[in-house]
């Protein structure tokens, strides 16, 4: 008995070995799509952060309703696809705090760079802060590039982490909660249209009760209620806070 | 030679037999007219397509779909509410679902329409009131697909006939129609439901017969499905993502055209008035009135789904137990399973604040914990087990931990984390003198002869297999059963999907939708005296009708796709945290005092506005490219 099931495994493995002798003659996918999104106010990377904004890619050499497919933004503003098949590809910027873009038709193969220009609908300027015990203060100005027809304006967001990935999807939520027992939130609230008087003000958020002896990150984030509702964000800043 | 006389006769024999034609009606097949020529087979048809509705019942998962087959439709607790903000569940956001599963149901609507088209030409068997009785049910039955269909896509193919699957493809391929024609294609099905069927229980017609459609549910679930479109043509006109598919109106419907949808929404349910009524069978007590309402058969029932444990197909269909019972509640009151949701704060607040703070910001303090209830409107304590209740004999006596002391407010106390000399914490047994707030792993463990967590919460060891926000649902949980029979796949209280409280608040969020706000005051104060609320006045808002809406109907599976058709979801769910209700213990005190909390899991939940509809099935796309545009965002 014993030894008809080891004869059996050892059928089974050289029927295992020998079965699979066809190959997939079709060409991984190699080439790599990379680049920048660009503010186009700064000429910097727009500030972003993982998945702030994404890429949607057509390809168009096989259908006529080719499924779309995401390169997601990553936190410095690049994007960068190592896998992914060359072809003829209709190429958008998407789900992203900027203005809608019109699609480019883009050959990818071997190792393509295109860096996309966005407006973004907001940018944070005279962005500032001061660290005092277990309280840190931000404050900003908000400037729009394009104010016509921009969505209405909700609010600023500060967001506090531990890891130099702070943003709206890696925050401790603790420091912009300001009263669990109410539950509210320590945003500086807008909720309006463009107007002067957004443009005059200063706006500040204040987050407690940071420990003792540890380093965060912070920034802040504003967005408008257009389709994604995603953030402009200020850059990132270092806090350290001192020991007792 | 005798012998071949006999090889001559035997093969004369076969020569005979064997000249059959092959077109004989085989013996394995049920042949339409096999079925249709009686009325057993066509009630038989007709079950069949009752137990494949896509009710979202007990055992229906927003990322799983109608569980039919399904080995883990024990798992009551994958929820909708578990989504969309009313309950803290399993799920890790609402993005886990809010795609849903690519429900397809095409294969369905083809059953329906067979009957459709080919009962008729058996009209000569059965009396007309009877055949138009079944045609009516299977117009219903198709509006029901259809609306189940257009709440999650927007527009679909309409198919009213039933396609020759020889056919070419390119006939094969049907194109999508506009969101708004869909509506109105499920209105007129309502309709012609309605017309066809007999009244029941007058002038010698049979009475309403139990989990089957009836003419005043055709009017009850077109009340619904209109409320759908009239609120979509009203707020999605302000909220949505552009598209191709929006700019073709496969979804979104013209904002000039809700007050039309509003109007048939309140016509519709105004026809149902007099035939069904609210549940009072156990009054004077109101808690238990409500409670009795979703356990006991009454004529508050419009549309029901029944379960049976002699159904041997436990996991092939839906007539099948579920397992509501050893899911909602934990394991000390039930005989197996174990419970992975739970009501949070923000239901309960949407009766009031509780009275756990005083005016000066420290939270109140209660002799008991039972204490909490007291004063609350009797149906918020029918919907929702609070602390200090009983359940088959057992206290649910959650408890979070134990304060040795406790000075200063819930604001404080919350807001300084770990700043302040209150919660300078501990693990129980290490209760050394430093530590002030003490948690434990060990329902039995003991502070000063006082257990420092309760066994129905809060335990950190046990996951989610306790509560999270302090609280356990009451609706449907049957307390007449022992412990020992709620185990998984034992629990039958029928799944009521439609009642006429909802036809009430379809109506009155229509009528003051249209301003008729003195029809809508009198439909809510309807339902607040059920309740045991106290009455709402001419002053009432449109926001006091929605709030009344998510009281009276809450944990049934309605919040989700009220949420998406007023189009707030994106507001009300937004980074947004579910909060629990915190029992705690103060030992030099010996009192208990309640703080509002996030959830034990502290998940957050956001909607994305491209999720008011949901992405065509891929599958799909790929088999009929005239589906095409996908939904905008997809």
């Amino acid at each position: 008995m014993n030894n008809s099931i080891k004869l059996l495994f050892a059928a089974l493995a050289v029927l295992a070995a020998a079965s699979c002798a066809k190959t997939d003659n079709y060409a991984a996918p190699n080439s790599t799509f990379q680049g920048n999104f660009i503010d186009s106010v700064t000429g910097q990377n727009l500030l972003t952060e993982t998945g702030g904004a994404q890429l949607m890619l057509k390809q168009l050499s096989w259908s006529s309703t080719p499924d779309p497919y995401y390169i997601p933004a990553k936190p410095d503003g690049s994007f960068e696809d190592t896998r992914i098949f060359s072809g003829n590809y209709s190429v958008i910027p998407t789900q992203g705090a900027f203005w809608p873009t019109d699609s480019i038709v883009k050959q990818i193969s071997g190792n393509t760079t295109v860096n996309f220009t966005v407006t973004p609908y907001l940018e944070i300027t005279n962005f500032n802060h001061t660290q005092d015990a277990d309280s840190l203060v931000m404050t900003c100005q908000l400037s729009a590039p394009r104010t016509d027809g921009l969505p209405e304006i909700l609010e600023i967001w500060p967001f506090v982490n531990s890891t130099e990935y702070v943003g709206s999807g890696a925050y401790i939520s603790n420091f912009t909660i300001s009263d669990q027992s109410n539950g509210s939130y320590n945003l500086a609230p807008i909720n309006t249209t463009w107007n002067a008087t957004i443009a005059a003000t200063t706006y500040k958020c204040v987050v407690h009760g940071l420990i003792a002896g540890r380093t965060y990150y912070a920034r802040l984030g504003v967005r408008v209620n257009d389709s994604y509702k995603k953030y402009n964000f200020s850059p990132v800043i270092e806090v350290d806070v001192p020991t007792k | 030679m005798k012998q071949l006389k006999y090889i001559i006769a035997i093969a004369a024999a076969y020569f005979l037999a064997s000249c059959h034609k092959l077109n004989v009606p085989p013996l394995n097949i049920i042949s339409e007219d096999q079925v249709f020529s009686s009325a057993n087979g066509v009630q038989a048809y007709l079950a069949n397509i009752y137990t494949f509705l896509p009710m979202e019942d007990f055992v229906y998962e927003p990322n799983g779909g109608f569980m039919t087959g399904n080995g883990g439709r024990w798992q009551c607790f994958y929820q909708m509410d578990a989504i969309d903000g009313e309950m803290a569940g399993p799920y890790g956001g609402t993005g886990d679902a809010a795609q849903g599963f690519g429900f397809w149901p095409y294969d369905r609507i083809r059953v329906i329409n067979i009957l459709l088209a080919d009962l008729p030409k058996y009209a000569n068997l059965y009396s007309q009131a009877q055949l138009n009785e079944w045609l009516g049910e299977a117009y219903f039955c198709r509006a029901y697909t259809y609306f189940a269909l257009v709440k999650r896509y927007g527009g679909v193919p309409i198919v009213n006939t039933v396609a020759d699957p020889n056919a070419t493809p390119a006939s094969l391929q049907v194109p999508r129609d506009k969101e708004e024609d869909v509506y109105n294609f499920i209105g007129s099905d309502f309709d012609s439901a309605y017309a066809l069927m007999w009244a029941p229980g007058v002038a010698g017609n049979p009475g309403i017969q139990l989990g089957a459609a009836n003419k005043y549910a055709a009017m009850a679930y077109k009340s619904r499905a209109m409320l759908f479109a009239a609120t979509i043509a009203k707020y999605g006109a302000a909220n949505y993502v552009d598209g191709p598919a929006r700019a073709a109106g496969f979804v979104g419907i013209p904002a000039a055209d809700a007050n039309k949808f509003f109007q048939a929404s309140y016509d519709a349910a105004k026809l149902v008035e007099g035939n069904f009524s609210l549940y009072t069978g156990g009054y004077p007590d109101k808690v238990q009135n409500y409670v009795d309402l979703f356990l006991k058969p009454n004529n508050e029932w419009i549309f029901i789904r029944q379960y049976t444990l002699s159904d041997p197909n436990v996991n092939n269909d839906n007539a099948g137990p579920h397992s509501w019972d050893a899911t909602m509640t934990c394991r000390i009151m039930t005989g197996d399973g174990l419970s992975r949701t739970y009501p949070d704060l923000d239901y309960v607040e949407r009766y009031g604040s509780l009275p756990i703070v005083n005016a000066d910001g420290t939270p109140t303090r209660f002799n008991n914990l039972s204490d909490i209830t007291i004063g609350l409107e009797p149906r918020l304590q029918g919907t929702i087990y609070f602390t200090g209740n009983t359940l088959r004999g057992v206290t649910f006596d959650q408890q979070r931990g134990i304060y040795k002391t406790f000075t200063g407010s819930a604001a404080q106390e919350l807001s300084d984390n770990l700043n302040s000399p209150n919660d300078v914490y501990a693990q129980y047994p290490d209760t050394n003198s430093s530590a002030n707030l003490i948690f434990a792993s060990d329902p039995n463990s003991t502070y000063r002869n006082h257990r420092v967590i309760g066994r129905a919460g809060f335990n950190p060891s046990t996951g989610d297999d306790n509560t999270r926000t302090g609280f356990y649902l009451r609706k449907y949980v049957n307390y007449n059963a022992a412990a020992s029979a709620c185990g998984l796949y034992q629990s039958t209280q029928s799944y009521v999907d439609m009642r006429y409280a909802e036809v009430l608040l379809n109506r009155a969020e229509a009528a003051y939708e249209l301003g008729m706000t003195g029809d809508a005051l009198a439909d809510i104060n309807q339902i607040r005296d059920r309740a045991g609320a106290v009455e709402a006045t001419a002053s009432m808002t449109l926001d006091t009708i929605r709030n009344e809406r998510d009281k009276e109907l809450g944990f049934e599976h309605q919040y989700w796709w009220d949420i998406r058709r007023w189009r707030i979801a994106d507001q009300v769910l937004d980074n947004r945290k579910l909060y629990g209700l915190m029992p705690y213990y103060i030992a030099t005190e010996n009192k208990y005092i309640f703080i509002k909390q996030i959830e034990t899991f502290q998940r957050t939940y956001t909607f994305q506005k491209l999720w008011y509809y949901e992405p065509l099935p891929g599958g799909e796309l790929g088999k009929n490219p005239n589906l095409y545009p996908n939904n905008p965002g997809y």
